[in-house]
C-alpha cells in the first residue's frame, strides 16, 4: 500500500510549489507587462503587424550550435541584437516542426514579441496557425512556400540558394577525376532538388561526362547514416561529395579521411578538410534579418516585398547564400570561370538556363529559356538528367 | 535479491491496492476493496507528502546545481519558470494540450496494469491511432465531413490502437511472450509504419515535398474550446479519466481485473476467466491510447509528419507508474510533466538553457520520486 | 565492391556501436536487471568519448572516458533498482531521459571541437583475403576490440566463476545467499559494467564511425540493442550476430541508393525489430526458459497458466 496516499500528496505539493512560487513574482511580471505596454505605445510609429515591437522571436528546429543550418540562423537572431540594441532577442532551439512550435511561439507572443521568425521549413504550418490568431503579429517563415493566397501579417524569405550551389558545382565537375559526385540529402524537398539539379547542371557546364548520385538521410541530422552513405557514395567511385542537411562536420570529416574532395554546405567547414576543400557556400543571414525587423517594427509590414514569398538572389545583391572560400586545389582558370559565370547569373542568366531536361528526358526549360526564380522554384519536382538516383514515389 | 512473492509482486506493474491480502479469495477480496474505497485520512498522508516534497526539492536543488554550472542564475530561472508558466493563460492552455494525448496514453498503462500486465507499447498505439484516423480521413475523401466524419476517424483510431495492443496480449497468452517486449518492440513498428506510409503513399503531393501527409479539412478537425487552443479532445480525455475511475470502483469488470492482478492464481481458481481479462484490458488499454492519437491528429497537428506523438508514450507509461496506476493520479502526472515540459520553454526564453536541459529536471523530479517518495521496498 | 561485400562491411562498422551496447545490456540482464537507459549511457559515452579525445589529444583516453560515463550514468539505475526499489523500465527510461539532457546541457561546446579519431586500420595479411578482408579486417581499433570482447565476454559468462556468480544473481539468488554470498555488489557490478559497455559503443559511434559529437546522435540505437538481447537470449555471440544484421540493414538503404535505386528506407528501419519479434514468436517458449528468473519477474508480472 505504499502508493496509497501518493496522488493526494502529489497533488497537494504541486500546487504548494506553485503557489510558492508564483505568489512572490506575480506583482514583478504584472510590472513588466505594464512597462512593456507603456513602452509599445510610445515606440510605435504605425499599426502593421509586428509594429513597435520591443522583442523578438526566432525558433530553431535543432540545436544552435549545430555547426549548419540553424547555426547560421542564430547568428542572424545575434545580428538583430546588435543593429536594435533596443530590442529583446527570444531564441528557442530544438523547436518540433510541429505544435510544439506552435505553443513556444505563443509563449514568445505572450512575452510580447510581435515579429517571429519561424527558421526552419517546417515551422510554417505551425507560423501560419500563429500568425492567423495573432493579427497584430508578423510571422515570416524561413524557406518554405506559402502557396495559397498570403495573409496580411505573414510572409515566407529565402535566398536563391542553387546560384552558389551551381557555382560550386563548376568546381566540383572542375575537381573531379572519377566524373562522379555524390549528394547526401535529408528530405526531397523541393529547395533540395533545386540544389542537387543546380550542382549537376553546374559541373556538367564543364564537364559533360560528369554525374550526381544521390543518396537521402531522412533524417535533418542523423550523422551515422550520413557516415555511411558518404561510404555507399565513395564505393560508387564518387570523389567529390556535397550535402544538405543540418550538421555537417560528419561529411565533411569522412571525406577528408577517405582521401576525397567536399563541397561545403551551410558553414564555412574548410578547417575539417584542409586538403580535400573544394568550394562550398554559407549563409548570412544579417542584412535580410535585420531589414525584415526594420520593415516590421515601422508598421509598414503588409504589402512589403516580405509579406509574400521573398526571394533574394544574386540579381538584387541580396542574396543571403554565399559563396564560401575556394580550396587550394582550385586553380585561377577556374576561377576566373566561375567568376565570369557569376556575373552573367547575376545579370541575365539563370543556373537552369534552356535546355534543362529532365533524368527522363523531358524538358523542364526549353532551349534559350531563362526562367525567373518563381519559375525555378516551381520546377525543380524531378531530378536532371545527370543525376543518378530516383526521388520517393507518390 | 530474495525471490518471496511480495517482493516480486511489488518490483512490477502490480497495482499497489491488492499486495495486502493478494485476494486469495473473492470474498477477501472484496472485503478488501471495501476499506480501499474508505477515505481514511491517518499519518500516511503527511509523510507522503512530506517526502514528496523533500524529493521533489532535493530534485530542484540539483538542478538549481546545474544551472549555477551553466552560469545561470537558479532562483531567477526558477521564478521566471513558474510565472511564465502559472500566470500565462497560454501557457496553461499549452499544459493542457500537450496532456491531453497523454492522459489517454496513461491511462492505456493503468488499466492492463490493474491486471498485472505492463504495457509500454503507448508510443506504438498512439501513433497506429494516428495512422488510422488519418487513413480513415484519406479514405472518406471528403465523401463525409464533421461529427459524422470524427466519429469514424475515432473509432478507427481506438480499433487500431486496440489491435496494436492487443497483438501483444495474444502473443502474451498464446506464445507466453511478456508484453513489456513486445509492446516495446511495437512501438517502432509502428512508428517505421508510420514513416513508411508519410514517405510515399501518404504523401501529400501538392505538399512541401517533407515527409507528411494532407492536413485534415477544416471541418474534420476537432472543435476548439472558447477562444483557446484547447479542443475537444480535453474534454474526450477527462471522460475517459472519470469512465476509468468509475469502471474500476463500481464495475464487476475493475473489480475482477484487480483480482487478476492481485494474485492470477487465486483469481483462476475462483473461477475468473484470467485469460480474458488480460485481453479486454489490453484492448481497452490499447483503444484508449489509440484515442489519444486521434485527438492529437485531429486537435493539434491536423497531419502526419515525422515526429508525431514523438515521446509522449513513454512519458505517459512514466506518468501512470507517477500515480501508481490510478485514472486520477494519471491525469495530474500527465498535467505535471506536461508543466515541465511548457516550463522548460522558460528555461531557454528566459534562462537561455539548452532546450534539452528540460529532460535533466524531469528526470531528476522523476528519480525523487521513484526512488525516494515513496517507501523502500522491503523486499529489496 | 560488390554490394554484399560494402552492405557486410557496412553491418560490421555500423553494428558494432549496437554491439557494445547489445554486450552490456546483456550483461546486466544476466544478472536480472534490464537497462532501457542503455541509450542514455551511449549518449554519456559518445560525448565524453569525443569531448576527452578533444581535450586531451588521445582517443583512447576518451574510450576510457566515455566507459566511465556510460557506467556512471548506468550507476544511477543500479541504485534506483538496487537500492531503492524502483521499477525497473520505469526507472531506465527515466536514466535515458538524465543521459540525454545531461549530454545536451553539456555536449555544446564539443560539436565544433575537432578531435583525433580512430580509423580504419587494415590488418596486414588478413586484409588480403578476398570478401573477408575488406568486411572483417579494414575496420577500426574498436570495432577489433569488439571482436575480442565478444568471445571473451562468452567464456566469462559461461565458463568463469564470477560469470556463475552473475548469472546465479539474475537466476537464483538465494543459492547465492545461500552459499554466504552477498547479491547485490554483483548486480551492481554487472549493470555498472553493462553500462560501461555501452558507453564505449557510445564512443565508437562519436570517435571513430562519425567523428563528431551531436546531440542525441544515437537516435534509437540504445533501443535497436536492447531488441539484439532479446532476439539473441542474452548470448555474446548471437548479439554479435544480431548486431551486424542489423547494422547491415541499415547499410542496405544508401548502398541500393547509391547505385540508383529509390528505396523506402523505413521498411528497413523496421527490420530489427520484426525480425526480434518474429523470433521471440517462433523460439517464444525456448527463449521464455531461458530467461533469468530475476528479469521474468520485471517481464512477466505475473505466470498466467
Amino acid at each position: 500500500m505504499r502508493t496509497r496516499w501518493f496522488l493526494p500528496a502529489l497533488a497537494v505539493s504541486v500546487a504548494l510549489t506553485a503557489a510558492a512560487c508564483s505568489g512572490s513574482s506575480d506583482s514583478a511580471s504584472e510590472d513588466s507587462a505594464k512597462a512593456d505596454n507603456a513602452a509599445e505605445g510610445a515606440a510605435s510609429t504605425g499599426s502593421g503587424p509586428g509594429a513597435g515591437s520591443k522583442k523578438v522571436g526566432f525558433i530553431f528546429v535543432g540545436p544552435k550550435d549545430d555547426y549548419g543550418y540553424n547555426q547560421a540562423a542564430y547568428a542572424g537572431s545575434q545580428a538583430v541584437k546588435k543593429a536594435f540594441p533596443d530590442m529583446e532577442v527570444l531564441t528557442a532551439e530544438n523547436v518540433p516542426e510541429d505544435d510544439n512550435a506552435t505553443r513556444v511561439m505563443e509563449k514568445m507572443i505572450a512575452g510580447g514579441a510581435k515579429i517571429i521568425f519561424a527558421t526552419s521549413y517546417g515551422h510554417l504550418d505551425p507560423g501560419l496557425k500563429v500568425a492567423e490568431a495573432h493579427p497584430d503579429v508578423a510571422v515570416v517563415g524561413q524557406g518554405n512556400f506559402i502557396s495559397k493566397a498570403v495573409p496580411k501579417n505573414a510572409g515566407t524569405y529565402f535566398g536563391t540558394v542553387y546560384e552558389p550551389v551551381y557555382l560550386a558545382g563548376i568546381a566540383a565537375g572542375k575537381a573531379t577525376k572519377t566524373n562522379k559526385l555524390g549528394y547526401v540529402y535529408a528530405f526531397p524537398i523541393p529547395q533540395t532538388i533545386a540544389n542537387i539539379n543546380a550542382f549537376q547542371l553546374g559541373a556538367a557546364s564543364v564537364n559533360p561526362a560528369v554525374q550526381t548520385y544521390v543518396v537521402n538521410t531522412s533524417s535533418w541530422c542523423d550523422p551515422a547514416k550520413q557516415a555511411e552513405a558518404a561510404k555507399s557514395l565513395f564505393a560508387q567511385g564518387v570523389d567529390v561529395i556535397t550535402q544538405h542537411q543540418d550538421c555537417t562536420a560528419t561529411i565533411t570529416k569522412a571525406a577528408e579521411e577517405a582521401g576525397k574532395m567536399v563541397v561545403g554546405y551551410h558553414a564555412d567547414a574548410s578547417s575539417l578538410a584542409p586538403k580535400g576543400w573544394v568550394a562550398g557556400s554559407e549563409w548570412a543571414w544579417a542584412d535580410i534579418y535585420n531589414d525584415i525587423v526594420k520593415t516590421a517594427k515601422e508598421g509598414k509590414f503588409t504589402g512589403s516585398p516580405y509579406n509574400a514569398n521573398y526571394r533574394a538572389g544574386c540579381k538584387d545583391g541580396k542574396n543571403p547564400f554565399v559563396q564560401s572560400k575556394f580550396g587550394t586545389m582550385v586553380d585561377a582558370a577556374t576561377k576566373k570561370l566561375i567568376e565570369d559565370q557569376k556575373v552573367k547569373i547575376c545579370k541575365d542568366g539563370s543556373p537552369f538556363t534552356g535546355e534543362v531536361k529532365f533524368q527522363d528526358g523531358s524538358v523542364m526549360f526549353k532551349a534559350g529559356e531563362v526562367p525567373d526564380y518563381a519559375a525555378i522554384e516551381k520546377a525543380n519536382t524531378k531530378f536532371v538528367k545527370g543525376v543518378v538516383g530516383e526521388l520517393p514515389k507518390n | 535479491m530474495s525471490t518471496d512473492v511480495s517482493g516480486s509482486r511489488s518490483s512490477t506493474a502490480t497495482p499497489p491496492a491488492a499486495d495486502d491480502d493478494g485476494g486469495a479469495s473473492p470474498a477477501a477480496a472484496r472485503a478488501a476493496q471495501r476499506r480501499v474505497l474508505r477515505w481514511r485520512p491517518d499519518n500516511g498522508f503527511a509523510a507522503a507528502a512530506l517526502r514528496l516534497l523533500v524529493a521533489l526539492g532535493g530534485a530542484m536543488g540539483l538542478f538549481a546545481v546545474l544551472m549555477l554550472i551553466k552560469g545561470v542564475n537558479p532562483l531567477a530561472a526558477y521564478r521566471d519558470m513558474f510565472t511564465s508558466t502559472f500566470t500565462s493563460s497560454t501557457s496553461l492552455a499549452g499544459i493542457a494540450v500537450r496532456a491531453t494525448p497523454l492522459i489517454l496514453a496513461g491511462l492505456a498503462v493503468a488499466v492492463p496494469a490493474r491486471a498485472g500486465l505492463i504495457n509500454v507499447g503507448g508510443e506504438g498505439q498512439l501513433i497506429m491511432g494516428g495512422v488510422a484516423a488519418m487513413g480513415m480521413s484519406l479514405l472518406l475523401d471528403g465523401a463525409v465531413n464533421g461529427p459524422v466524419a470524427l466519429v469514424l476517424m475515432a473509432v478507427a483510431a481506438g480499433i487500431a490502437g486496440a489491435l496494436w495492443s492487443g497483438l501483444a496480449a495474444i502473443l502474451r497468452l498464446k506464445g507466453g511472450i511478456s508484453e513489456s517486449v513486445t509492446t516495446l518492440l511495437l512501438n517502432y513498428v509502428a512508428l517505421d509504419i508510420m514513416y513508411f506510409l508519410i514517405y510515399e503513399r501518404w504523401k501529400d503531393r501538392e505538399g512541401s515535398g517533407q515527409p507528411a501527409t494532407r492536413a485534415l479539412d477544416k471541418a474534420d478537425r476537432l472543435p476548439l474550446l472558447g477562444d483557446t487552443r484547447l479542443h475537444l479532445g480535453l474534454l474526450l480525455s477527462v471522460i475517459a479519466v472519470v469512465a476509468v475511475y468509475l469502471v474500476f470502483r463500481t464495475t464487476s469488470w475493475g473489480f475482477r481485473l484487480r483480482v487478476v492482478g492481485g494474485n492470477p492464481e487465486a483469481a483462476r481458481r475462483a473461477g475468473l476467466k484470467v485469460g480474458v481479462l488480460l485481453l479486454t484490458a489490453m484492448l481497452v488499454g490499447g483503444a484508449l491510447a489509440g484515442l489519444g492519437g486521434f485527438t492529437q491528429l485531429a486537435g493539434a497537428e491536423f497531419k502526419l509528419r515525422s515526429g508525431f506523438v514523438l515521446g509522449y508514450g513513454y512519458v505517459a507509461y512514466l506518468a501512470s507508474w507517477l500515480a501508481g496506476h490510478k485514472p486520477i493520479g494519471v491525469m495530474l502526472s500527465c498535467l505535471l510533466l506536461s508543466g515541465i515540459v511548457i516550463g522548460g520553454d522558460s528555461l531557454q526564453l528566459d534562462s537561455g538553457l539548452p532546450a534539452a536541459g528540460v529532460n535533466v529536471l524531469m528526470a531528476l523530479l522523476l528519480l525523487g520520486v521513484f526512488g525516494f517518495a515513496t517507501k523502500r521496498e522491503a523486499a529489496r | 565492391m560488390t554490394i554484399v561485400t560494402e552492405v557486410f562491411t557496412g553491418g560490421i562498422r555500423g553494428g558494432t556501436s549496437i554491439l557494445y551496447a547489445a554486450l552490456g545490456e546483456s550483461v546486466s540482464e544476466r544478472a536480472g536487471v534490464v537497462n532501457l537507459g542503455t541509450e542514455g549511457s551511449m549518449l554519456a559515452g559518445a560525448l565524453a568519448g569525443y569531448a576527452v579525445a578533444a581535450e586531451t589529444g588521445h582517443p583512447w583516453l576518451g574510450a576510457f572516458a566515455g566507459a566511465v560515463a556510460g557506467g556512471l550514468l548506468a550507476l544511477v539505475h543500479a541504485y534506483m533498482v538496487l537500492s531503492r526499489g524502483a521499477n525497473q523500465l520505469a526507472s531506465g527510461l527515466v536514466v535515458l531521459f538524465l543521459g540525454l539532457g545531461l549530454t545536451s546541457l553539456f555536449g555544446v561546446t564539443y560539436v565544433q571541437a575537432v578531435a583525433p579519431t580512430f580509423s580504419p586500420v587494415a590488418i596486414p595479411g588478413l586484409s588480403a583475403i578476398p570478401f573477408i578482408g575488406p568486411v572483417f579486417f579494414e575496420q577500426d581499433p574498436l570495432v577489433y576490440l569488439s571482436y575480442a570482447l565478444v568471445p571473451l565476454l562468452s567464456w566469462f559468462l559461461f565458463r568463469s566463476r564470477w560469470g556463475v556468480l552473475l548469472r546465479a544473481s539474475g537466476e537464483r539468488s538465494e543459492v547465492l545467499v545461500a552459499h554466504g554470498h552477498r547479491v547485490r555488489p554483483i548486480q551492481y557490478a554487472a549493470v555498472v559494467g553493462g553500462g560501461m559497455l555501452a558507453g564505449l559503443g557510445g564512443v565508437h559511434l562519436s570517435t571513430a564511425y562519425t567523428k563528431a559529437w551531436f546531440e542525441n546522435m544515437a537516435v534509437g540505437r540504445g533501443f535497436v540493442a536492447v531488441a539484439v538481447v532479446m532476439f539473441a537470449s542474452r548470448r555474446p555471440i548471437r548479439v554479435a550476430g544480431g548486431a551486424y544484421l542489423f547494422g547491415a540493414a541499415l547499410a542496405l538503404s544508401p548502398a541500393l541508393q547509391a547505385r540508383g535505386f529509390g528505396i523506402n528506407q523505413f521498411a528497413l528501419d523496421a527490420v530489427p525489430y520484426v525480425v526480434t519479434l518474429v523470433v521471440l514468436i517462433v523460439f517464444g517458449r525456448r527463449q521464455l526458459r531461458d530467461v533469468p528468473e530475476g528479469l521474468s519477474k520485471v517481464f512477466d508480472a505475473q505466470p498466467t497458466r
